[in-house]
């Protein structure tokens, strides 16, 4: 954590909506950061007020020590990646990538060799004489990071640079962003909504929500210990239990009371003593779901449920279970040949278990947030 | 307070010609109509409502009549044939589409006093309409084609027709087509079909085409001067007879004031329309 | 769909004909060797030569007028692309109260009749006691001309995309690159495009021209119509055809010019 580049308590307001509120994060040098939420949770507000395209109403913005809150976007020693690429349509290609050489005032003979070291790097050098509107959207996508690496920053800003492609060049181009990060090593910010761009690119994420950073960690950490409901719900899916802490065993784990069911046991790294309340996310994933009972063993946590539904996915199957009057979503990745055995039916009675360490304890939790998940939340689907 | 400053200087160039030479001209036509004039043409001291009074007297109701009949009439006459040629139009591949509408604004970008002296060359007791007319038996030698509020109406349908195909034209592209084989598969024959889902769903382009045309009619000067007669004058041949004959700009004034109040009718109307449509969309979304 | 109806396509092949051939009949007139629209009098083209050589009074005064059309189109045009154009963008960037009375502004001369701003102009020039002339027309004309401009850029600003402005900001252009490299190239054609209406509105425009004009700054138009009212109209027909002559090329020139444009910029 060397604090190469910091956002200290930043805040903007439109109309008098916050669309960012107290946002502060440090971003190291060379890293590929990525501010992860749904549409409107402020993640572009805070991209272009990095980009100096927007004025907080507080908080500064420091890069290597210099203030650069005040500065006018041609000033900044940073550059963007636009969400509909922004090239200009009356420039070719060339022309467009040596723009900010050009405005930089730089010699003729450097701008060339930079233009077309950097339509090199992005294997576009063929196409160097085309308008923008003579290419593909992938073309056009590579073109806008040439275009924006060229004059070295010491940030680069990517806003959603995916979303106007098709899925397949999404996944191409993740890959590509990933070569060209590696190859030029400047930092990257990756603004996006979509979790599974951000999880494979990133070193570190933060995910936003209503103009307020929740979390901010690896993804793994993202995924497997979510600070708040939002988070958990935001990435992947996700089971939600209200519960009291009942009771310790050992150091580590405490009991839960959980209405309808048997206490459970899960790992406490909150410390949390007899009697509060706290909320337990359990991913589908972590769950076993099987007909024999399952022979106990240290921390294993075993429920007897009845199955509501089932979705064949081929590599794996989801299913709906119900156990005490809540209602589980539970998947089952398939190792094994399946034909060769008896699949589980509707109406059987199962048990389902998980290690006491694979529950998470929330920080937060909101009981919004259960709107994000797939599956229909409890009132709903148990009369 | 940059941003404040900023848009200020890119507005007041505009804005401020605009104020100097519309709003304060039209302010002061209104101010003048409650003046006296002076012997020598000019402007009195002094408030009044003489001339006011005198724009009440029995000649005027009929010319405002006539201005009114004549612009409707004009405008619906317009509207009839637009509609078939909007509907024509935007069925045509775009290729065609795009010649067809340059053909037709073409002759609007001639001189507008070239093609009323065109008509008027027609229309005229030697002009080849007149003769051609007389040959076939339909007009007597001795009839006048020219001078009267019929020449007027020719030449105003004439003149305003691609105002009127443009913005129907416009609504008309934008039409899914296909509506109109779901009317007739449900039964509706063709020309219920075109009544009761074509016409409403240009109703937009309707309007439009109905103040484009309608409003610049109610005050056209030069067609009913030089077609018209003294039985065919609008309110347009009045101001000007008062300024350029009679010399009495308060009582031009007047007369203006009062076609400016005629005008501001179907401009609030379909202020008000679009402003309801919107606000109707709106909620829907 | 054979079973579409014929109607329509009579009624648009209708109207063609209604709107071209009153300017059929003036083309051939302008041929015609009789001082009155009428009989055939036989093939003549002394009309144009009578034009060309300026050999009488008339077409003398028609050449000083085309002249003061032509100063005053030329002026009226510089004039309102530069306003108009400021106006357009003030009006597409900045969303305020101001910008709403603004835009209230810029639309009502469009849907004002000629004869009202004629008449209101005229009552201003009378009471500043400015003397009737070029200037005043200049004024006049570039009044209504501002509003044209305005709308037709503004057109095309809907298209225009504003991230572009921020990314050549992004890039280190300052407000004057961003203007002469970005905008004014993006935004030219649009600014041409209703500088060109406006100059064939200034040309066009006879009613606010009459009210605004003094002696010895006739404009063409004006002229025809004194012309027409009291001279013998026999030169305007060959005037009138020299001007479709010039006005239909010019158009169908642009019109290929603009397509061209089009298809190699599909987004602006």
């Amino acid at each position: 954590m060397d604090g190469f580049i910091e956002l200290r308590g930043i805040r903007k307001r439109f109309q008098g909506v916050p669309a960012v509120n107290d946002a502060s994060l440090t971003l190291n040098r060379g890293e590929v950061f990525s501010l992860l939420g749904p549409s409107g949770c402020g993640k572009t507000t805070l991209l272009r007020i990095l980009g100096g395209f927007e004025t907080p109403d507080a908080g500064r913005i420091i890069i290597n020590g210099q203030d650069i809150t005040d500065l006018p976007p041609n000033k900044r020693p940073i550059n963007t990646v636009f969400q509909n690429y922004a090239l200009f349509p009356h420039l070719c290609l060339w022309d467009n990538v040596g723009f900010g050489l050009k405005m930089a005032g730089k010699p003729r003979k450097f701008i060339d060799q930079e233009v077309e070291r950097m339509l090199d790097l992005v294997d576009l050098l063929d196409h160097a004489d085309k308008k923008p509107h003579q290419i593909s959207g992938g073309q056009k996508q590579r073109v806008a990071i040439a275009r924006a690496l060229i004059n070295k920053p010491q940030l680069l800003l990517l806003d959603e640079p995916l979303a106007a492609l098709d899925l397949k060049l999404r996944q191409r181009m993740l890959l590509e962003l990933d070569r060209i990060h590696d190859e030029v090593g400047i930092t990257f910010l990756y603004v996006t909504h979509d979790q599974g761009e951000a999880m494979s690119l990133s070193d570190r994420i933060a995910v936003m929500n209503q103009g307020r950073i929740e979390q901010i960690a690896r993804p793994m950490e993202v995924y497997e210990a979510p600070s708040s409901s939002f988070v958990a719900a935001f990435i992947g899916d996700t089971n939600f239990f209200k519960a009291h802490v009942s009771g310790s065993v050992g150091e580590d784990y405490s009991t839960l009371a959980i209405e309808g069911v048997p206490s459970v046991l899960a790992y406490n790294d909150k410390k949390l003593q007899r009697g509060q309340q706290v909320y337990l996310s359990i991913r589908p994933e972590k769950f076993r779901i099987q007909r024999e009972k399952p022979a106990p063993t240290e921390h294993l946590n075993m429920l007897k449920g009845k199955v509501l539904d089932i979705i064949y996915l081929g590599s794996n199957t989801k299913f709906r279970v119900e156990c005490g009057g809540h209602v589980l979503m539970i998947t089952q990745q398939h190792a094994r040949f399946m034909l060769d055995t008896t699949p589980l039916t509707w109406e059987e009675e199962v048990w389902v278990s998980w290690n006491a360490d694979d529950g998470y304890m929330l920080q937060r939790y909101e009981e919004a947030d259960a709107r994000l998940l797939d599956l229909p939340n409890e009132e709903e689907s148990v009369p | 307070m940059s941003r404040k400053w900023r848009e200020w200087t890119i507005t007041l160039p505009s804005m401020g010609w605009l104020v100097f030479f519309f709003v304060i001209p039209t302010l002061l036509v209104c101010g003048i109509a409650f003046k006296n004039r002076t012997i020598n043409g000019g402007i009195g001291e002094g408030w009044t409502l003489d001339t006011w009074l005198n724009v009440i007297q029995p000649s005027y109701p009929l010319v405002v009549w006539r201005t009114l009949w004549l612009s409707g009439l004009t405008t619906l006459i317009c509207l009839f044939f637009s509609i078939p040629v909007s509907y024509w139009l935007a069925r045509l591949s775009k290729e065609a589409r795009n010649w067809m509408l340059l053909l037709i604004i073409l002759p609007f970008w001639t001189n507008f006093l070239i093609r009323v002296f065109a008509w008027w060359s027609l229309l005229h007791s030697q002009g080849w309409l007149k003769q051609a007319l007389v040959w076939l038996g339909l007009a007597s030698p001795e009839a006048q084609l020219l001078y009267n509020e019929w020449a007027v109406l020719l030449v105003l349908v004439y003149t305003y027709i691609p105002f009127a195909i443009l913005p129907l034209f416009a609504s008309a592209e934008k039409f899914d087509f296909s509506l109109l084989d779901a009317a007739r598969d449900l039964g509706a024959g063709k020309l219920r079909a075109f009544v009761s889902v074509f016409i409403p769903g240009i109703s937009q382009g309707m309007i439009t085409a109905f103040v484009v045309v309608f409003i610049p009619v109610l005050g056209s000067y030069a067609i009913p001067d030089i077609v018209g007669g003294p039985t065919s004058e609008m309110i347009g041949n009045k101001i000007a007879q008062n300024v350029f004959v009679d010399r009495n700009l308060p009582h031009a004034s007047a007369l203006a004031t009062l076609l400016a109040l005629v005008v501001l009718l179907p401009v609030l109307y379909s202020i008000f329309t679009q402003r309801r449509q919107k606000r109707s969309t709106g909620r829907r979304s | 769909m054979k079973n579409r109806s014929k109607f329509p396509m009579f009624v648009t092949i209708g109207v063609l004909v209604f709107l071209y051939a009153p300017i059929l009949v003036l083309i051939i007139y302008s041929f015609n060797d009789s001082r009155y629209p009428g009989a055939w009098q036989g093939f003549t083209l002394k009309w144009y030569r009578t034009l060309l050589e300026a050999n009488s009074v008339e077409a003398r005064d028609i050449w000083r007028a085309t002249r003061n059309t032509l100063l005053v189109a030329f002026c009226a045009t510089i004039i309102s692309m530069v306003f108009g154009t400021l106006a357009a963008w003030a009006m597409y960037r900045f969303r305020s109260r101001l910008q709403s009375l603004h835009q209230m502004l810029v639309y009502a001369p469009l849907v004002v009749p000629d004869i009202l701003m004629g008449i209101s102009l005229l009552m201003l020039f009378v009471n500043v006691n400015m003397s009737l002339g070029l200037t005043t027309i200049i004024i006049s004309h570039t009044t209504f001309c501002i509003s044209y401009v305005a709308l037709v850029v503004l057109g095309r600003l809907q298209d225009f995309d504003h991230t572009l402005v921020d990314a050549a900001r992004d890039l280190g252009a300052n407000g004057f690159a961003v203007c002469v490299r970005i905008l004014l190239p993006l935004l030219g054609p649009g600014i041409a495009a209703g500088g060109l209406l406006a100059f064939t509105l200034s040309v066009d425009d006879f009613v606010i021209t009459f009210f605004t004009a003094g002696p010895g700054s006739t404009t063409l138009p004006v002229q025809v119509y004194s012309m027409m009212r009291h001279g013998t109209p026999t030169l305007i027909n060959a005037l009138s055809v020299i001007f479709i002559i010039v006005t239909f090329s010019v158009v169908i020139f642009s019109q290929r010019v603009l397509q061209k444009r089009d298809n190699s910029h599909p987004h602006i």
